[in-house]
């Protein structure tokens, strides 16, 4: 679009120009300038000036040999003769910068309303002003400067002027620089009426050429399109953009009739000047249709454009000019809708609108039209290149055609000449044969680097493509850069760009495109020396999954590329192509191919193939284990299955296979090829090695090899890759796959082909592994737990460990200890907090003692001794065959719990190497914690003392188990300790401890009796122990502390520590009773006998108290008494009620019942029935005489 | 019958499943990858395309030059597509419906698993009949 001059490229601005007042000049231009739409200006100083204007024009017509009749400063009709072409180059930039649509001179105000010598000189500048702008119908405008606004202006002289200058008062302006607002009116006046002249004149004009055009006053065609383009333009000046439009449509028009028609020029020039000018004819038409944004006619008129020229091609032997030319107007369009801004909103709905073709989504795109002016621009070049390989002449054509140069007409090339006449010398333009011309174009064509461009175009494509993500359409493009580059030799960049298509290719399955750009990728590499590169591109290729055999077009074609066609036989010639390359002797390493390559002998080369690497189907390996457990040191079977898809098979020299236990290696050779120095790394010498008679590759047939392994170490052992070695230096190392996991080739699982399995065991094709587990060797060693019963809470429960050797040594042994909890919960819940286990854990590990009881020793050794509250870590120390050692260990359990106790053993049976594993034995022992005596205690109140408490016939919501205990009252308290383990124990000590001060002030325990401070329990025997409790304080809760008991196992070491448990007592409620009632009655009767039995209700407040008894009648019992009534006693003072009784029946009887009700308190209580009762002989007893004998 | 012809059939995963040139001024096989690759560049118009129309026929989605790429999709989104010089739009439609059939009743042997490249040479002599007929 650059080479097009400026005029063209830029839509026309009005011209005028400007004569005296150079000051005011300036500021007018200035404001012509910020009009809409703008006015260009001349500006001249004064109007001696005035034979500038215009002279230029006519001093070239005269100069010329082409003499136009026809130019626009000719007023003469025109006549019809042999015109010399059909537009002139420099006709619109003349009336860009040249030819103004209006002259407007500026007189000082004085001059024309003061002396008379200057109002002639005024009329007379006047008239020559006239004389020049009106044979070419050129406005004029008379601006009148004031100096002042009020100056004299005489009416005569104003008329006279206008008669003068033969104008319309409008046209005559006054200007006023004097004041600020004035000027500014005086300025927008002059505009306003300069673009009224300037549009009257551009519309006249364009009339008078219309005419012409509609008369058809000529029939050549030539000026009817220059008439059309003419009259196109000054629409353009007027902005009338649908005339411009339609006419230079006409031009257009016009001018594609005259193809074949003309006769003017010779047959060569006379298309390139159509052609020249049909191109800038479409380039304004376009320009306006985008501009209009009207993208879809723009782009339909491209293609109608295209379409009727692309026939035109002229002479076929320099048929690049019409490609160079078809080129540009792809570019040019490409270029325009880059800037255009009109941009298409729905692509769908577009193919409705258009109806005779349909136009694609990328047609709107400049990438698609760069793509093609790349296309079209390629053609050129090859066009040029056979001419110029075919024509000697044209090879000789070097640039000795400097003279000839673009002559007047657009689109004409004419020699330039100087010439010796009488004026003087001077330079004229001769026209110029077809051969001149073409001996032109070529040396042209010759200086212009056409791959640039098309490298450039073609990137912008590509990147414009990338970013509509439009993948495919950039891998064309750049596929065609990428071929553009190796034309020019460039590989290195040729190569960045064939990758890029290569990949698309390669995951979209494209065999037939990815065989062709790597045929282009090979070439590259092997211009770049790049060996591996090139080795890998071919076995690549070799590889695809081409299967055509016809083979009957040549390779030698040009459509192929550097690869050939993509045949099998063509695949089998690069196949043997690059096997005699890696694959030679080393004898022959000296003398190198037709490749060019040179394979150093300390350089080997090696290929790695993962599962994502394109060349996977050069070597497939598939591996698996027949098992998936083996033991060590047993033999173990392994099937290496082998697939090729290169099209001849090939043999193996040796096969390496490769494991992570670098030991397992091994190597399988073929036994018919030499042995070649080992040079391999991977597998040492003296592993195992195989061999075969004969390894071949045989194309898409399994090749299965099954041998047996041991492994010594246990763990995974897994195969890593097989290594493949052909000739002395190539060697392939594939990454070795499970069966059950390998993917298909992709390039090939469309392939139609007989599918065999990798292993002959189906099962094993399906589910075979790479990998296997080794498993450990079996410990020699018996780690034992000696468990002796149940645990019981609160002791140190050791458990002992035995570690005895039975064929192995132990080295660095280390015994792990673990406590799990079976039932799930966990050894430890934050829920749960009680007082007396501070200790957050149910059941713990206390201590693990060696069995020497020589810790000193262990820690100068530095072994290791962990212990946590649930895991324990300990070191085992060497043991020799047959020898053992025992370890204690101490666990405490706080809370009745079964456990599972988890040790472990992991030792070295070999010294201290670093390649042995370590062997390991696991025990596990579930462990029951149980509780060894269970507490209990009961409060009895003293002997037949009833105390109203009220707390225990009203209880409290909060204190409904708690036991009441009357104030300074001595009470007993029965604790007794049952066994309820399955153990004999050993009862030490039981005593009651408070444990706080604040119980030993408000409450007085003593051990009551002398019951044995010691007892031995059998299983399930209990043992009791009475204490005496008097509470001195009146307090709703008591703590009585807690009830402390030593106790041991019974038979077990005396000197082993006691145990202690503890257990608190319960909390108790103490009152003062206001009621006491005691009954006071002998402590046996006799049958028949009477006896007194005396109630006292001993009141111990300050109040009276008032109470109701009731006696109720027994029937052992004859009873003298009242048997109720209601008795106040007195406060501190005490009510006895006296019954005589007289008992019938032998036995411990039932006294009669006594109810008290304290009418105070409303409250009724009754003896306890215990109390109440009392034995009856039948006759003295002689127990009591014997007693008293003795006395 | 048109000059240039280049048929294709590219399976639902991108992967070409059948090729054949079957124009009658080209010889075989002669320069079918520089039509291959029209024809997969054209692949990125399609898959634009195929979502805007429930028709199958997709007419002229791309050119190069005087080369046309016309497409038909079918409701498996396989895709017919021919790269070719000739105007006949009426024949082309009913050359992709024909092959449609024939396409569908390949799909139909239980030997030939979908997605992969057809080798029935019996479907290539149809096709190349039918190329002969209609284009």
């Amino acid at each position: 679009m650059e080479e097009y001059p400026e005029e063209l490229r830029t839509p026309p601005v009005s011209l005028v120009a400007l004569f005296g007042y150079s000051e005011l000049q300036a500021s007018i231009t200035k404001h012509l300038h910020s009009q809409q739409p703008p006015i260009n200006a001349l500006a001249f100083p004064d109007l001696s000036h005035i034979s500038l204007l215009l002279a230029h024009d006519d001093q070239i017509s005269q100069a010329s040999s082409f003499r136009d009749p026809l130019s626009v400063s000719d007023s003469s009709p025109p006549v019809p003769s042999r015109c010399g072409g059909i537009l002139k180059r420099d006709w619109l930039l003349k009336h860009r910068t040249k030819v103004p649509a209006l002259v407007a001179a500026f007189f000082p105000s004085h001059h024309i309303f003061g002396d008379p010598n200057q109002w002639l000189q005024v009329c007379s500048d006047l008239d020559s002003l006239k004389s020049v702008i009106r044979p070419k119908n050129i406005k004029l405008v008379v601006v009148v400067v004031q100096s002042s606004p009020h100056e004299e202006l005489s009416e005569d002289r104003l008329v006279a002027l206008r008669k003068r200058a033969e104008l319309d008062s409008k046209y005559v302006l006054f200007f006023n620089s004097s004041i600020d607002s004035e000027l500014s009116v005086s300025l927008s006046r002059i505009a306003s009426a300069f673009a009224e002249l300037a549009l009257a004149y551009y519309k006249e004009e364009g009339r008078r050429i219309k005419s012409r055009v509609e008369r058809r006053s000529s029939n050549s065609p030539d000026l009817n399109v220059r008439y059309c383009f003419k009259v196109a333009v000054y629409a353009e000046f007027r902005r009338d953009w649908g005339e411009a439009l339609k006419f230079y449509e006409d031009a257009y028009h016009s001018l594609h009739e005259m193809i074949g028609a003309s006769t003017r020029l010779p047959a060569i020039q006379r298309l390139v000047e159509i052609k020249t000018i049909a191109e800038q004819l479409h380039f304004k038409i376009s320009t306006l249709l985008l501009h209009g944004g009207k993208l879809i006619e723009a782009v339909t008129w491209f293609h109608q454009h295209k379409a009727s020229y692309e026939k035109v091609v002229g002479s076929t032997e320099f048929i690049f000019l019409h490609w160079d030319w078809m080129s540009r107007q792809f570019l040019v369009f490409a270029e325009l809708l880059e800037t255009s801004s009109a941009t298409v909103q729905s692509f769908s709905s577009l193919n409705q609108e258009t109806a005779d073709i349909s136009l694609t989504e990328f047609e709107f795109y400049p990438a698609y039209y760069f793509q093609l002016a790349c296309h079209y621009l390629k053609d050129k070049k090859c066009a040029l290149e056979l001419l110029l390989s075919t024509s000697e002449t044209a090879q000789e054509i070097d640039s000795c055609s400097e003279s000839i140069t673009p002559s007047l007409y657009v689109g004409q090339f004419a020699q330039l000449c100087e010439t010796r006449e009488e004026k003087g010398e001077s330079l004229t333009l001769h026209s110029i044969t077809d051969e001149e011309y073409t001996r032109f174009t070529i040396s042209e064509a010759k200086r212009f680097q056409d791959s640039f461009e098309i490298i450039a175009w073609l990137k912008r494509s590509y990147e414009s493509f990338t970013n509509l993500k439009s993948r495919r359409m950039a891998a064309l493009c750049a596929f065609e850069v990428a071929r553009e580059y190796f034309d020019l030799a460039d590989p290195n960049n040729a190569k960045f760009f064939f990758n890029i298509a290569a990949s698309l290719y390669r995951q979209e399955g494209w065999v037939t495109l990815l065989w062709e750009v790597l045929g282009y990728l090979r070439e590259c590499s092997r211009n770049l020396g790049a060996l591996k590169d090139f080795v890998e591109l071919s076995l690549e290729m070799v590889t695809l999954p081409v299967t055509s055999y016809d083979d009957s077009g040549n390779s030698r074609n040009k459509n192929y590329g550097p690869g050939g066609p993509a045949t099998f036989s063509r695949r089998e010639s690069i196949h043997r192509e690059i096997f005699t390359l890696v694959c030679r002797e080393a004898e022959l390493l000296s003398s190198t191919g037709g490749s060019g390559f040179k394979l150093a002998t300390d350089s080997p080369l090696h290929l790695e193939i993962d599962l994502v690497s394109p060349l996977r189907p050069v070597l497939l390996a598939s591996v698996a284990f027949h098992e998936q457990i083996i033991k060590p040191h047993a033999m173990c079977s392994i099937t290496i299955s082998l697939l090729s898809h290169l099209p001849i098979p090939v043999e193996i020299d040796h096969l390496e296979v490769q494991f992570n236990q670098s030991t397992c290696n091994f190597v399988i050779r073929n036994s018919q090829r030499p042995l070649w120095a080992s040079s391999s790394n991977t597998v040492e010498s003296g592993s195992q090695v195989e061999n075969e008679p004969s390894l071949v590759l045989v194309p898409n047939n399994w090749l299965r090899l099954t041998y047996a392994i041991n492994s010594e170490q246990s763990g995974k052992l897994e195969c890593l890759s097989v290594l493949a070695k052909l000739g002395p230096l190539f060697t392939i190392s594939s990454r070795a796959e499970s069966p059950a996991a390998m993917e298909d080739l992709s390039l090939w699982k469309h392939e139609n082909r007989v599918e065999s399995l990798p292993t002959k065991d189906p099962v094993l094709a399906v589910f075979g592994q790479k990998a296997t587990q080794v498993d450990e060797p079996e410990p020699q060693v018996d780690v034992s737990l000696g468990a002796s019963g149940p645990a019981l809470v609160g002791e140190d429960f050791t458990m002992p460990i035995v570690v005895t050797s039975k064929g192995h040594a132990v080295y660095n042994g280390e015994l792990k200890i673990n406590l799990v909890d079976v039932g799930g919960g966990g050894l430890f819940s934050p829920r749960e907090t009680e007082p007396f286990s501070l200790e957050s854990h149910h059941v713990e590990i206390c201590g693990i003692d060696g069995a020497e009881g020589n810790d000193e020793s262990e820690s100068e050794t530095g072994n290791i001794k962990k212990i946590q509250q649930s895991f324990g870590l300990v070191s085992v120390p060497d043991l020799k065959e047959g020898e053992s050692w025992t370890c204690k260990l101490e666990i405490k359990w706080h809370r009745p719990k079964p456990v599972m106790l988890f040790v472990s053993l992991g030792y070295l049976p070999h010294g201290s190497e670093a390649n042995t594993q370590k062997v390991h034995i696991h025990k596990s022992l579930q462990i029951e914690g149980k509780m060894p005596l269970l507490i209990s205690n009961r409060f009895m109140l003293p002997y037949r003392r009833d105390h109203l408490l009220l707390n225990r016939i009203k209880p409290a919501p909060d204190s409904e188990d708690m036991s009441s205990l009357p104030l300074n009252e001595k009470s007993v308290l029965v604790v007794s300790a049952k066994n309820c383990s399955e153990i004999a124990l050993k009862l030490v000590s039981m005593s009651i401890k408070f444990d706080d001060e604040q119980g030993e002030t408000s409450c007085l325990i003593q051990q009551g009796g002398d019951s044995p401070s010691s007892a031995n329990l059998a299983p399930g025997e209990e043992f009791k122990k009475v204490f005496t409790v008097i509470p001195t304080t009146r307090t709703s809760k008591l703590g009585l502390g807690s009830v402390h008991l030593k106790w041991r196992r019974q038979g077990g070491n005396i000197t082993e520590a006691c145990v202690s448990t503890k257990h608190k007592l319960p909390e108790v409620n103490v009152e003062a009773s206001p009621l006491v009632m005691s009954l006071n009655c002998p402590p046996y009767a006799i049958l028949g006998e009477p006896f007194t039995c005396a109630v006292r209700i001993c009141n111990q407040t300050q109040l009276l108290q008032e109470a109701k008894f009731a006696m109720a009648d027994a029937q052992s019992f004859v009873l003298s008494g009242s048997h109720s009534n209601t008795v106040s006693v007195l406060p501190k003072s005490e009510h006895v009620l006296s019954y005589k009784l007289v008992p019938l029946t032998c036995g411990e009887q039932q006294l009669p019942k006594i109810t008290l009700t304290s009418v105070r308190y409303s409250a009724e209580f009754q003896p306890s029935a215990v109390a109440s009762s009392v034995f009856v002989f039948p006759s003295a007893p002689h127990a009591e005489k014997a007693n008293s004998a003795a006395k | 019958m048109a000059n240039t012809a280049c048929f294709i059939i590219v399976g639902r995963n991108d992967i070409p499943i059948y090729e054949a040139e079957v124009g009658s001024a080209a010889k075989r096989e002669d320069a079918a990858q520089l039509h291959q690759f029209i024809l997969h560049a054209a692949l990125d118009v399609v898959q634009d395309l195929a979502w805007t129309t429930s028709a199958m026929f997709l007419k002229s989605v791309d050119r190069f030059n005087d080369l046309v790429v016309s497409v038909y999709v079918t409701a498996g989104h396989t895709r017919l597509m021919l790269l070719h010089d000739s105007r006949n739009e009426d024949g082309i439609k009913s050359f992709f419906q024909e092959v449609h059939e024939l396409y569908i009743k390949i799909l139909l042997n239980p030997l030939y698993l979908p997605g992969s490249r057809i080798t029935s040479t019996h479907f290539d002599t149809k096709v190349r009949a039918l190329a002969r007929k209609y284009l």
